[in-house]
Order: structure tokens, then C-alpha cells, then sequence
């Protein structure tokens, strides 16, 4: 592992401008939440930080408050704890229950939301420092002339890769928004315009640019009459990841369907809605 | 060998390891947790190409990031690895190299950091040579030759190629067959995953090398180190008194082991060199995978009249193992053949792998067996029943042999008479099936040693040279001095895993520590009983004979009354010692530990996800020496099953020869949801020819594992897999809804 500085940030304004302030030195940084994903990719060589900038030092971010018609949830909350949370099970089931698949007991204990929707692939060829792939900055995905047997179904190319998280498709189907801090300062967009297809640009997977993090997710109560489902299947059944996952949600009244929202996981490079 | 007694004192309880405490508590020294003064820090420096001549290795780079001490290549450190390969000299650092993943260099530094840095900083220069991935074109006559003689890997002994084995008459058995069914069945490459990586710490005094290794067998693993540095074995000692598993790839010296003390001979420092888990899986071994091809002659009631098997086994790029595959032991064949060639690809070396010849071997023939009972309309249970094995190789008849009363017992919990249908008859997305097959594991005696010191308070001081990889051995050896001196179990001290300190033991490989180094300790106990007995005698003015030793006392047997504590006998005499050399060998007659094994499934047509509702494992193990730990043998061993027969298999680019999963998260080992609850039986007989009537339990439990998950399958669907892993896409193709 590289030689890395950890420097705990003490609040969102100070993270963000530490970020751009590496950017402009051309010296690399990252966030880092639980840690559990980042400990990983480091450990994999897929990224070699200078700078590690310690989110869990700034108080607050952990939060899961219901106001105003919907559940607004801080970028360091932990999935073990809005899987728990009452007012989640209650009126967000499907992201309760998403949240309670991803992982493992452990890991949902340290891992953070914000963690989970930005996790990077976990493409056997990205995450193996033997291969420069083209995610990473080679010429080649790997997955074209070799085992693409996880990989993209639908949205594919010219990279392969299929989103890992599961709390993103429940929170696509349940119309969750997501707040940004950067240098710019605060932005809210819908979940869905998150993510980033190959096709547009291979070497991202999110929006977020140097400088920006995630600080929000706000997720509007569905309508009563709503119904929803999360369901993941993989091959084992811990410690993995979908091979397909289905998040829905029907809301209807007096018998019609006025809105249906089906999103797939594991098998496209964003949460895939289905139309 | 002890006859059997009413009752035993301490055997065939359930006691919980001797050691247990330190283990969960941290306390445990494991070799990663040993620090010594100026120990330094080694990674390796693996070649990232199949087959290629090095041509140059350039480390003066690496040589100047501060903070190094060491480097070590083909270059500088020609140390041959003897056990590493048996059909063509193989060093800890070869050239040419012969697969991705073959060591090309060491660094030693002061941190492990600084470590992995250097290995960045070596520049090697390969001439790339063609290779081959796949066992069946390395066959062929143009394919790359990995080895000066081909890639027919050809050798001497056990190691000779192909592996021929014959009795009877297969053509005429064929010819009496009323039927005659051929098939194909295909395994692949599986790492043994044991919870601890690898590690080794070396160290030199005075050109005394010491080495405090994780092993299965301190003194092989001496042996080994000595042969291949030239040193007399009294100047290399090995070191290992807690362990985290290995299951087969860490029995002797390895190829770290070496570098290690290379790197410390060099650095003039000790060298702690440690594996990540990426290393363990690519530079280590896992299990051979395999093709067979069976040829099956029955009778109209499943009788089998004659098997034929012409197999191929991938053994990578190194001959490590053998490459045999033994699944047909458990059957009475009255004519057999078998032809196995293991054969050489620029792949991961493959060698042992708990029963390294059984559960894949098991998982074709039995699948087989399955399959023929199916078409000749006979039901399962029935024809394992009447095809299993009495008499070894159709001769020889075994110590005791309880596999009939394993499959009645086993079928019995199943409840397979109530639940057993017709394959695929049960209709519905979640489809039902029940499944069995038989299993075991070779039991022979050997060469074992044990001291046992009676201190002059009555205590005892247990001296053997088992690591214990997990199997609760040094609890075991423990429990057998117990029984043997006739002294409570709390006054036991255990050392073990010390060559400068206990004596020979074979180590923890091939179920031998039980059979082997069990007989040596109760031969111990007798030789410092008759001490005793001597000393008492005359306290007591009795002969010794007249003597016996139970719960720390010594009593004349006709009168009990007349006793004497232990401690008043040995405290005239300051201390006792009692040692052996044990080498007993089976004349006429062949042992084994049987097994059967039964499983209920629900299979998910739509998903193809299995769930095992209930397993049953049935074990003629002979007497258990402690309960305990042979149930969690049992369920391990299964559980090791569940995951080759659904999910895992090191899978290797093929553009890049290259494995893309070597962890466990993408390897997929099973986790604990995976398993059911493992209901373990034991039929227990004493045979005499064990230590108090004990057979062995380490490897049998895998052997049936994989082939009674893959027959409940069959019943379930309807559809049978003949190859591994039965993963759910494979579930899905074959059984559309």
C-alpha cells in the first residue's frame, strides 16, 4: 500500500475544500466514510491516494429524520442502522430491505449510504491488479474477449460493468433525490441522473467531480396504497452480489395502477429503470 | 494395542480443545503474531506471464529504496524445492516460469510496505514462450511443452504417468454386464482456503537456521529444509504451535519457507515473509481438477460387473501430488481398470487438497452409480447398498467395515423410504429430492513418537510433534495419555510443534496423526507405567503386575484399597520419563473409515438457487476419541462440499492466462448460510487396530459431500450435472419452468 496522509475533516466545507485544494495540486484524494469499500480498492491497487480525508469526524452526517413529506438521510448513515430504522421499515420498506441484503452483518455495521451508491464495480478484472483495464485507464475491457459472466446485460459497452449497490435501484423505484456538496456549493438532483452510463463516459460511474461528495439522500414517502418489493438473487447467500436484483413500487388508488416503478440491479452499469 | 475396556475414562467424550481459551481469547501465537528483534518484512515478486524465459532481472532500483535489506532471485538464490516438484527439478525460482503467478523474486525490508514498493521497482525482461491452459490440448503432440519431457507428466513411484491400476478382468466383466453405460464427468480446480494465510519467519544463530513456519508437520517440513540447504537436520529447527489451517497445502517446507531464510541468511537479520490471500490461492496449490471417463458394466438388480476409467488431471504447472483419483474404493468392483494421466498446463499448480483423490473422484463415479440406478429403475439406496465395498481390491479383507449399517442408519433419519420419488416427478417452481453416496478414507498405521515426562507431583508433561491445523489433535494426543497413564486429563501439560523440543510425528496430513503418533503415545504411557509400577511396587510390597494406575492413583488391582497417590510414587524419584518409537504395520488386512451421506433439497426452478434442508452424515470412524472436535470435522468437511458443488472454481482468463478470482469473494466460498444444520452419526466399533479402537475422521467427511448434494439434485429435477460447480445458471438451462 502507498504511503497516504489521513487528515479527519472537522465539517462538509472543510472536506470540500481540502479535496479541491489536492485537485489543484495534481496529489490524488479521496473521502472516506466506513471505509470498508475504500480499504479495498486501496488494498487492490486501484486506487493510491495521497491524501485519505476522514468524513466520520464531522458531527451530524449520520442522521434519518422524516420532515416534510419524506426522510431525509445524512451521507454517513449507516446501512445496519437505516435498515432498523423505524420510520424506513415502516414507510420505505423496500430500501430497509435493501439495505439489509447488501453484505454482510459487518460490513452494514461500518458502511455508510452514501458509501454504498458511490461503491465503485466490483469487476473481477477492475478490482485485480493484474489487469489494466480500460475503466482504470487501459486500452481493453476485459470482460469483451474473457469472463463476463457478472457483467452488464443491458447498458453495456464499451465497459462492462454492472452497478454493485442495492440501495441504489430501491431508492431509483422510490424516487429518492441526492444532494451534492462541491465547490460550487450545493446541488439536488434526482438519484436516477446520478449515475453515468460507459456510453457517455467510461471511466466514471457517477457524477460527482473532484471537488464534490455526497452529503444527502432524500427519499419522498410514497403515496398510501403504496407497494413495494426487494428482491436480490445471488449465489451465495451473504458477502454477495446480485446477480439480478428487482426494486418495484406500485402506487395505486381505487384498484388502477398510477405509477409503477420497476428498476433492475446487477445487470446494467447504472441502476437500470426498467420502461 | 490396548484392548478394549468396559469403559473408558476420558475417550469418547465431548471435551473442548486444550487450547480452546487461547485461541478465541487472541492469546493464541499464531507464526503472524511472533515478532522478533530486527525481523524484517518479505513479499514476492510473482512472473505476470505463462511460459517465458527470464532474461534478465534488473533490481538495482529496488536494491535503493531505503529500507531494504534483501533481494533475492533465480539469479542470486538457485535453491532447489524437492517437494515442490517430482518429474522435473523445480526451484523456488524457476526459468523459465511456468505460470502466471510462479515466483520471480524476494524482497526483505524493514516494513511490509516498503516491502510490496520494491517489487514494483524489479524490472524483469521475459522471452515469451507458447503455452497451453487447457489439460486436454497440452495432450495433444504440438502443444507447448512445459516440461523437457512434455506436459504427460512422467515420473518415478507415485508420481509415474500415467496411473495404472487393474484386477480381474474388464473385458469379460463387460461382456457378463446385462447393461453397459459410458460417461463423461468434469470437475475443476478448487484452493484448499484455509482461514490462515500463509506465513514464515526465519532466522539464523550461528548457522543454525530456525524457522517458525505455518505447517502441517514440523518434522517434514525439517526434513525438507535441511535436504534442500545441505544442513544435517540437527542444525535446522521448525516451530509451529498454533495454526490456522491449511487442509493439505502446508504440509512440509514450501517454497516461502525457503525464500525466507534465504532472505534472512542474506539480510543477516530474521525475514518474517507474508502471504496475501491473492498469493495463496495463485502461488500456492489448490485441488486437481479433472475429466473422467467411466465405462460401467451391470447386472439387471445394479450388481456391477466391471468399471473402466480413463481420466485426465490437470496438476498445473509443477508435479506437487499425484493426480490420482481414488472415488471407485468404495464399491466392490470385481473387475476394474483405471487410467489417469496427469498431465501439465501453465496453470496454478494443483496437489493436496483434503482427500486429494476423493471428493471430485466421488462426484463422478457416484453421480454415475446414481445415473445407472435411475436407468435400470433401481432405487438408490439399494444400489449403493449393493455395491459397496467388503473386501479391499476384492482380496483383502478390512479391520472393520460398517458402511452397510452407515447407509441403514443414514437412510433411516432421512426418512429416504417415506420421502424418495422418481426423479423430477414433483412438479412446481421449488422442486424436492433426496440424495446419498458413500465415502471414506484410507486408515494405516506408520512411524510415530511420543515422551511423556511424570513430574513428582503426580502432573504429566505430553511431548509430541502435531501442529494441530484445526483438527484438535494436540487435544486428542492429550485425551490418548490421559486414557493410557490413567491420569485425570487436567493433570496433562501438552507440548507440541517443536523439533528442537518434541518428537517425530508425521504431522497432520493424510488422517495420519491419530493412527500414526496415538499408538506412540500409548506406548509411552506403558513404558513409564511399568516405572511406576517398579517404584510402587516395592512402597507397596506388591509386584508390579499386581498394579494398576487410574485417576492419579495407584492401587494393587485384587485389593484397591491398598493405593498410593501417584505424586508419593514419583517424588522418590524425582521424575520419570517415558518414551516411544512406534512402527506398527497391517499385515493381510486393509483399514478404512467409511462414510454415507444423505441429503434433502428444495431446488428454485426459477432462480436456481439450491437450499439444503437437512443433511445427514453417517461415520464409521471406529471409537471417537473426542466428540467434539470430530463433529466439527464432520460438518467442516461437508460444508468444504457444499462449496465445490455449488460455487466455487479458480477461474483463469484465457486470453491472459491469468486467474481473475483469486480471493474469497469472488472464489466463492460458502458462508454460513450455505450450510444447514449437519446432523452427524457416529457408528462406533472398536478396531483393534487403532488407538483404544480408533479409525480416522479428518478426510472422509469431504468425500461423499459433493456427489450427495449433486444426487439430491438429480432427484429433485430430473436433470443430471455432470460438471462443477452446479452453479444456478447451469440450475436454470437445464430445468426450464
Amino acid at each position: 500500500m502507498k504511503t497516504f496522509e489521513n487528515i479527519d475533516a472537522k465539517s462538509v466545507k472543510e472536506a470540500v475544500a481540502l479535496l479541491q485544494k489536492f485537485h489543484q495540486q495534481k496529489k490524488s484524494a479521496s473521502v472516506v466514510g466506513g471505509g470498508s469499500e475504500y480499504l479495498q480498492l486501496m488494498k487492490d491497487h486501484v486506487v493510491e491516494p495521497d491524501y485519505v480525508i476522514n468524513l466520520k469526524t464531522i458531527p451530524g452526517l449520520d442522521y434519518i429524520k422524516e420532515e416534510r413529506g419524506g426522510v431525509r438521510i445524512g451521507a454517513l448513515a449507516k446501512l445496519a442502522d437505516i435498515e432498523e430504522h423505524p420510520v424506513i421499515r415502516e414507510k420505505l420498506v423496500i430500501l430497509s430491505d435493501a439495505a439489509g441484503v447488501a453484505a454482510s452483518p459487518q460490513i452494514r455495521n461500518a458502511g455508510t449510504i452514501a458509501g454504498n451508491i458511490c461503491q465503485r464495480p466490483f469487476c473481477w478484472y477492475f478490482r485485480s491488479s493484474s489487469f489494466n483495464c480500460l475503466r482504470k485507464g487501459g486500452q481493453v475491457c476485459y470482460t469483451v474477449t474473457g469472463d463476463g459472466r457478472f457483467h452488464a446485460i443491458l447498458g453495456g459497452g464499451p465497459s462492462y460493468i454492472v452497478h454493485p449497490s442495492d440501495t441504489a435501484p430501491a431508492l431509483v423505484a422510490l424516487g429518492a433525490q441526492i444532494k451534492t456538496a462541491g465547490p460550487a456549493g450545493e446541488k439536488t438532483l434526482p438519484l436516477e441522473k446520478f449515475f453515468v452510463l460507459p456510453s457517455v463516459d467510461y471511466k466514471r460511474e457517477n457524477i460527482l467531480n473532484p471537488g464534490e461528495i455526497v452529503s444527502e439522500i432524500y427519499v419522498p414517502i410514497p403515496k398510501p396504497g403504496s407497494k413495494g418489493f426487494y428482491h436480490k438473487v445471488r449465489e451465495r447467500l451473504a458477502w454477495d452480489h446480485a446477480i439480478v436484483a428487482i426494486a418495484t413500487m406500485v402506487e395505486s388508488a381505487g384498484g388502477v395502477v398510477r405509477d409503477a416503478r420497476v428498476v433492475m440491479g446487477g445487470v446494467a452499469p447504472i441502476p437500470w429503470r426498467g420502461k | 494395542m490396548a484392548q478394549a475396556p468396559k469403559e473408558f475414562s476420558v475417550v469418547g467424550k465431548r471435551i473442548t480443545r486444550i487450547d480452546a481459551y487461547e485461541r478465541v481469547t487472541g492469546q493464541a501465537h499464531y507464526t503472524g503474531d511472533i515478532q522478533l528483534p530486527g525481523m524484517l518484512y518479505a513479499r514476492v515478486l510473482r512472473s505476470t506471464v505463462p511460459h517465458a524465459k527470464i532474461i534478465s532481472i534488473d533490481v538495482s532500483k529496488a536494491e535503493k529504496l531505503p529500507g531494504v535489506r534483501a533481494i533475492i532471485h533465480h539469479g542470486n538464490a538457485q535453491i532447489p524445492w524437492s517437494s515442490g516438484g517430482h518429474t522435473h527439478q523445480r526451484f523456488i525460482f524457476n526459468n523459465p516460469v511456468r505460470y502466471v503467478g510462479d515466483p520471480v523474486a524476494a524482497v526483505a525490508a524493514t516494513d511490509r510496505h516498503i516491502a510490496e514498493d520494491a517489487l514494483k521497482l524489479i524490472e524483469v525482461k521475459f522471452e515469451k514462450l507458447p503455452h497451453v491452459l487447457d489439460a486436454n490440448e497440452a495432450l495433444k503432440p504440438d502443444a507447448a511443452k512445459i516440461t523437457p519431457n512434455g506436459n504427460l507428466s512422467v515420473g518415478k513411484g507415485s508420481f509415474s504417468a500415467p496411473i495404472e491400476e487393474s484386477w480381474g478382468d474388464v473385458e469379460k466383466g463387460f461382456k457378463e454386464a446385462d447393461r453397459v453405460f459410458e460417461d463423461t464427468y468434469i470437475t475443476k480446480h478448487v484452493n484448499n482456503a484455509q482461514l490462515e494465510r500463509r506465513v514464515s519467519i526465519a532466522k539464523w544463530d550461528a548457522g543454525k537456521l530456525t524457522v517458525y513456519a505455518s505447517t502441517q508437520g514440523v518434522s517434514n517440513a525439517r526434513a525438507d529444509i535441511a535436504k534442500d540447504f545441505n544442513l544435517p537436520l540437527s542444525r535446522v529447527r521448525v516451530v509451529c504451535k498454533y495454526m490456522g489451517g491449511g487442509f493439505g497445502n502446508k504440509n512440509q517446507a514450501q517454497d516461502y519457507d525457503y525464500m525466507a531464510a534465504m532472505l534472512a541468511k542474506v539480510a543477516a537479520q530474521p525475514v518474517k515473509l507474508e502471504f496475501t490471500r491473492e498469493d495463496d490461492y495463485i502461488g500456492m496449490h489448490g485441488r486437481w481438477s479433472s475429466e473422467q471417463h467411466y465405462k460401467i458394466g451391470v447386472k439387471k438388480d445394479g450388481t456391477i460387473t466391471a468399471v473402466s476409467l480413463d481420466a485426465v488431471t490437470n496438476m498445473g504447472a509443477y508435479r506437487k501430488q499425484s493426480g490420482n483419483l481414488s472415488g471407485t474404493d468404495f464399491y466392490q468392483i470385481p473387475n476394474f481398470r483405471k487410467h489417469i494421466k496427469p498431465v501439465h498446463t501453465n496453470t496454478v499448480v494443483a496437489a493436496n487438497y483434503r482427500a486429494p483423490a476423493y471428493p471430485q473422484s466421488v462426484f463422478g463415479f457416484a453421480s454415475f452409480l446414481d445415473q445407472i440406478a435411475h436407468e435400470m429403475e433401481v432405487n438408490p439406496v439399494d444400489m449403493f447398498m449393493r455395491n459397496r465395498i467388503q473386501k479391499y481390491k476384492s482380496r483383502t479383507p478390512f479391520t472393520s467395515n460398517h458402511l452397510d449399517e452407515c447407509i441403514t442408519e443414514g437412510s433411516k433419519r432421512i426418512g429416504w423410504s417415506e420421502k424418495w420419488h422418481k426423479p423430477g416427478a414433483l412438479g412446481g417452481a421449488k422442486k424436492h429430492g433426496i440424495g446419498m453416496a458413500l465415502g471414506g478414507y484410507p486408515f494405516r498405521p506408520g512411524l510415530g513418537a511420543a515422551t511423556i515426562r511424570v513430574n513428582p507431583d503426580g502432573t504429566a508433561h505430553v511431548l509430541v510433534g502435531v501442529t494441530d491445523i484445526g483438527t484438535g489433535a494436540k487435544t486428542t494426543m492429550a485425551i490418548i495419555a490421559a486414557e493410557a497413564l490413567g491420569i485425570p486429563l487436567s493433570q496433562i501439560q501438552l507440548t507440541n510443534g517443536d523439533t528442537d523440543v518434541t518428537p517425530y510425528s508425521v504431522g497432520e496430513s493424510g488422517s495420519r496423526t491419530t493412527p500414526f503418533t496415538g499408538p506412540a503415545v500409548i506406548a509411552a504411557a506403558e513404558d513409564v507405567r511399568r516405572q511406576i509400577f517398579n517404584l510402587a511396587a516395592a512402597q507397596l510390597k506388591v509386584k508390579p503386575e499386581e498394579l494398576d494406575l487410574r485417576d492419579g492413583e495407584v492401587f494393587v488391582r485384587a485389593t484397591p484399597a491398598q493405593k498410593l497417590p501417584l505424586a508419593r510414587v514419583v517424588a522418590r524419584a524425582g521424575e520419570l520419563i517415558g518414551r516411544a518409537t512406534t512402527n506398527p504395520s497391517f499385515k493381510d488386512v486393509e483399514g478404512k473409515s467409511f462414510a454415507a451421506h444423505f441429503a434433502e433439497v428444495e431446488v428454485d426452478a426459477w432462480t436456481g438457487h439450491v437450499t439444503i434442508t437437512r443433511y445427514v452424515a453417517v461415520h464409521d470412524s471406529g471409537t471417537i476419541i473426542n466428540r467434539l472436535p470430530a463433529e466439527s470435522q464432520i460438518k467442516g468437511g461437508v460444508t468444504q462440499g457444499i462449496g465445490m458443488a455449488f460455487s466455487e472454481e479458480l477461474i483463469i482468463d484465457r486470453l491472459t492466462a491469468t486467474p481473475i478470482n483469486p480471493n474469497y469473494r469472488d472464489a466463492k466460498v460458502p458462508t454460513h448460510l450455505e450450510s444447514p444444520e449437519i446432523e452427524v452419526v457416529f457408528i462406533e466399533h472398536y478396531d483393534s487396530f487403532g488407538p483404544f479402537g480408533g479409525k480416522v475422521v479428518g478426510e472422509p467427511p469431504i468425500t461423499p459431500a459433493v456427489a450427495t448434494i449433486a444426487n439430491a439434485i438429480f432427484n429433485a429435477t430430473g436433470k443430471r450435472f455432470k460438471e462443477l460447480p452446479i452453479t444456478p445458471d447451469k440450475i436454470v438451462r437445464a430445468v426450464r419452468v
